[in-house]
């Protein structure tokens, strides 16, 4: 009898699976110390997500007493064992949560028998498999599909009409544990909670997120391959990653630059997506921003600069003081001057000896110059000369600043290309109680203007070539002379 | 030609009524009828709330009947059983309907078995129910999908909502007797053949909690019961 498993495994060797497809068997008293070790701390000692840490986090780590877990391949509710070590080992993207790759694989099997022992009664049920619609690839004919289905089951009342998280029904939702909870920003796949595959997204649909108001909907949709419609809907939104740049480039035109965001110049510019952090150095402090990304496009002329800037933020919010909110605000950061030096201010906004020279812009008070000597000390500078235009829609900000090239003081950044000058990006979320200290941000990045265009480029070249052939024809002929001679 | 068919049709719908309430007497024999009356002794507590979304079909205020209080201090929509009595589900299934964006009837009481999940608002609800014996669901039910049936197989009081609006509240209270009833605008129900013999009947409402009281049912008659609920 004995010799059975070990036929199996010998087979299955044999058959060159990986050790995992046979390894599932986790020891729930070995996983005990893993989980006291690394898991306590935020999801607590008796597994109900009421750890040291658990306050401070949004979302909140999960309360494995419930049995409910967000991310699961199966039609009823229980996990497989399978669904709950790729959580661990892949973490929750979007979440505090990490992936846990660098643990043993053993000791991420062991952890799975553990947090199973915090519900016993919700394994009691085995998990079964959930059949999937037969696959449909994306194609024009079914991203099409899938938007006329995102319509018709109203993903809009959560998701927003362009997937961007803000939907009418967003400031009601909570969990089942009475938190509030934010819908998935559907244009941002690399923040899924169960994965950004195609498989992942179609599953999410079908069986739903439990624990969360994200409803299944494999029983709810009008034909069961709309869920692969909607899954090649989504995923047009939006890029698959962020496409984040270490080097800030201005591209170079020749006409005049539009302050208007939606102008066609916009659209052919390349975007670059920078990473913001909450402020955690100053009270205030940001454990849980609200605007992560900025996406800039950046453009002169040899006479004026311009910074488009698109970020999500799903309230468009304007300074009301008796009611406590607060503006939607961004700001691009630049050492003041022209020649910048090897020493550049502090990046939080500068310090009482250096300052910083902002491009800042305000919902309700449009753009300003402003220098700044940390985050509570702005002053204006008088006679600002910023052109902007900002269009708020569908849970999305984009803003124009436009300014000239040179500045007149040097209160002001001057831009000149072949000067690496260094930019910060600060942002708050007025609705999300952002203001002061407590933003997102970036420290320095390099920026660079390309060269400038100009008419040069179609005179020169000829021009070369030009006088080459006439100093060849030269050549050749005082040759022949005297070869005649 | 067309009235002679207008004639049949109202026969024959006459006829299939006739049959319906003739299977429904037929397991009157032997029992007799409980009529419970539930009173408050209390204001009712009713909350209003403003609506910024789909007001055409839900209105600009929703209104939240924690407490619903009618004439003569009767305490509507509390679920009335008679646990002790034990007999034949009935046939026809339970139903509750999200209709103006509230669960209609607020309160329903079912034996283990089937429900329809009706939506008549023509928009987006997802019923998301809360329990523990039984397993919660969290649906979809867009505006194409008219009915959903869903089961309930342990006794419990399970509550329902809907995220998209979240003042929707509604209770399906699963019960193990056919004898059940919920009280209406005047806080009485009544359960009809029940078998004869002492029974225990109990009352339970979403925010007051609940009680029991014993009660003789004798065949042919009407035993009446009365509670009087607090206020927590």
């Amino acid at each position: 009898m004995r010799t059975a498993p070990a036929i199996a495994l010998g087979v299955l060797v044999a058959l060159g699976l990986p050790p995992a497809a046979v390894g599932q068997q986790g020891d729930a008293a070995a996983g005990k110390g893993v989980y006291e070790r690394k898991c306590a701390l935020c999801h607590g000692d008796q597994g109900d997500g009421q750890g040291p840490g658990a306050e401070r986090l949004v979302p909140r780590p999960r309360d494995f007493t419930s049995g409910l877990f967000k991310v699961r391949t199966s039609a009823n509710q229980t996990p497989s064992d399978r669904d709950l070590f790729d959580v661990i080992t892949n973490g929750m993207p979007g979440t505090s949560m990490p992936g846990w790759s660098t643990l043993p694989e053993k000791d991420r099997w062991s952890l799975v028998a553990y947090v199973k022992t915090f519900a016993p009664e919700r394994f009691k049920e085995p998990a079964k498999k959930l059949e999937l619609p037969k696959e449909v690839g994306s194609s024009a004919d079914s991203i099409e599909r899938g938007r006329e289905m995102f319509e018709a089951i109203e993903c809009n009342k959560c998701h927003g009409t362009e997937g961007r998280g803000d939907g009418p029904s967003r400031p009601e939702l909570k969990d089942e544990w009475g938190f509030p909870i934010a819908p998935a920003n559907l244009t941002r796949r690399w923040t899924f909670r169960g994965g950004k595959s195609r498989t992942d997204i179609a599953t999410r649909l079908a069986a739903g997120v439990l624990g969360t108001p994200m409803p299944a909907f494999l029983d709810s949709v009008e034909k069961p391959e709309d869920i692969w419609h909607l899954t090649n809907y989504i995923v047009s939104l939006g890029p698959e990653e962020p496409r984040t740049v270490s080097l800030v480039t201005v591209g170079a035109v020749s006409d005049d630059i539009p302050v208007d965001p939606d102008a066609e110049l916009w659209k052919t510019q390349r975007p670059q997506d920078i990473v913001l952090a909450g402020q955690v150095i100053i009270e205030p402090r940001n454990f849980n921003l609200a605007i992560d990304l900025v996406t800039l496009r950046a453009v002169h002329n040899g006479r004026d600069i311009a910074f488009h800037l698109t970020w999500d933020d799903p309230t468009e919010s304007k300074a009301e003081p008796d009611k406590k909110v607060f503006a939607d605000v961004i700001a691009l950061q630049f050492p003041p001057g022209s020649a910048p030096g090897e020493a550049r201010p502090y990046f939080l906004m500068g310090d009482a000896n250096d300052p910083v020279y902002l491009l800042r812009w305000e919902q309700g008070k449009g753009a300003a110059e402003v220098t700044a000597h940390g985050p509570d000390t702005l002053t204006p500078i008088a006679g600002s000369e910023v052109a902007a235009k900002a269009v708020y829609s569908h849970g999305q900000y984009r803003l124009v600043l436009k300014r000239a090239l040179v500045a007149k003081d040097t209160a002001r950044a001057s831009f000149a290309p072949g000067v690496f000058t260094p930019v910060a990006f600060q942002a708050w979320d007025g609705g999300a109680g952002e203001a002061g200290a407590k933003m997102s941000l970036t420290t320095w990045y390099p920026l660079t203007l390309e060269e400038p265009r100009s008419n040069r480029r179609f005179v020169v070249p000829p021009l070369v070539a030009v006088l080459t052939f006439a100093a060849m024809v030269l050549i050749i002929r005082s040759a022949n002379r005297r070869h005649h001679l | 030609m067309r009235n002679a068919l207008g004639v049949f049709s109202v026969v024959a719908l006459l006829a299939s009524a006739v049959t319906l309430i003739g299977t429904d007497s037929a397991t009157a024999q032997g029992g007799g009828t409980i009529e419970a009356e539930v009173k408050y002794n209390g204001p009712p507590v009713v909350e209003t709330l403003k609506i910024n979304k789909d007001t055409q079909q839900c209105g600009t205020d929703a209104k939240i009947e924690k407490v619903a209080v009618g004439a003569n201090k009767g305490l509507a929509n509390t679920v009335v059983s008679v646990p002790t009595a034990k007999g034949q589900a009935p046939a026809k299934k339970t139903v509750i309907d999200q209709k103006g964006c509230a669960f209609v009837p607020h309160v329903v009481v079912m034996t283990p078995g089937q429900i329809d999940i009706k939506n008549s608002d023509g928009i987006l609800h997802n019923i998301h129910t809360y329990s523990s014996a039984n397993p919660s669901i969290n649906k979809a039910q867009p505006k194409f999908k008219k009915v959903m049936t869903e089961k309930f197989e342990k006794p419990e009081v399970v509550k329902v909502t809907c995220d998209v609006h979240s003042w929707m509240l509604g209770w399906i209270a699963i019960v193990p007797t056919p004898y059940h009833g919920v009280t209406d605008a005047n806080g009485t129900t009544k359960i009809e053949n029940v078998p004869a013999g002492k029974h225990t009947v109990e009352v339970w409402h979403e925010t007051l909690g609940k009680q029991t009281k014993e009660v003789e049912v004798k065949p042919g008659q009407t035993a009446k019961v009365s509670f009087e609920v607090k206020k927590k």
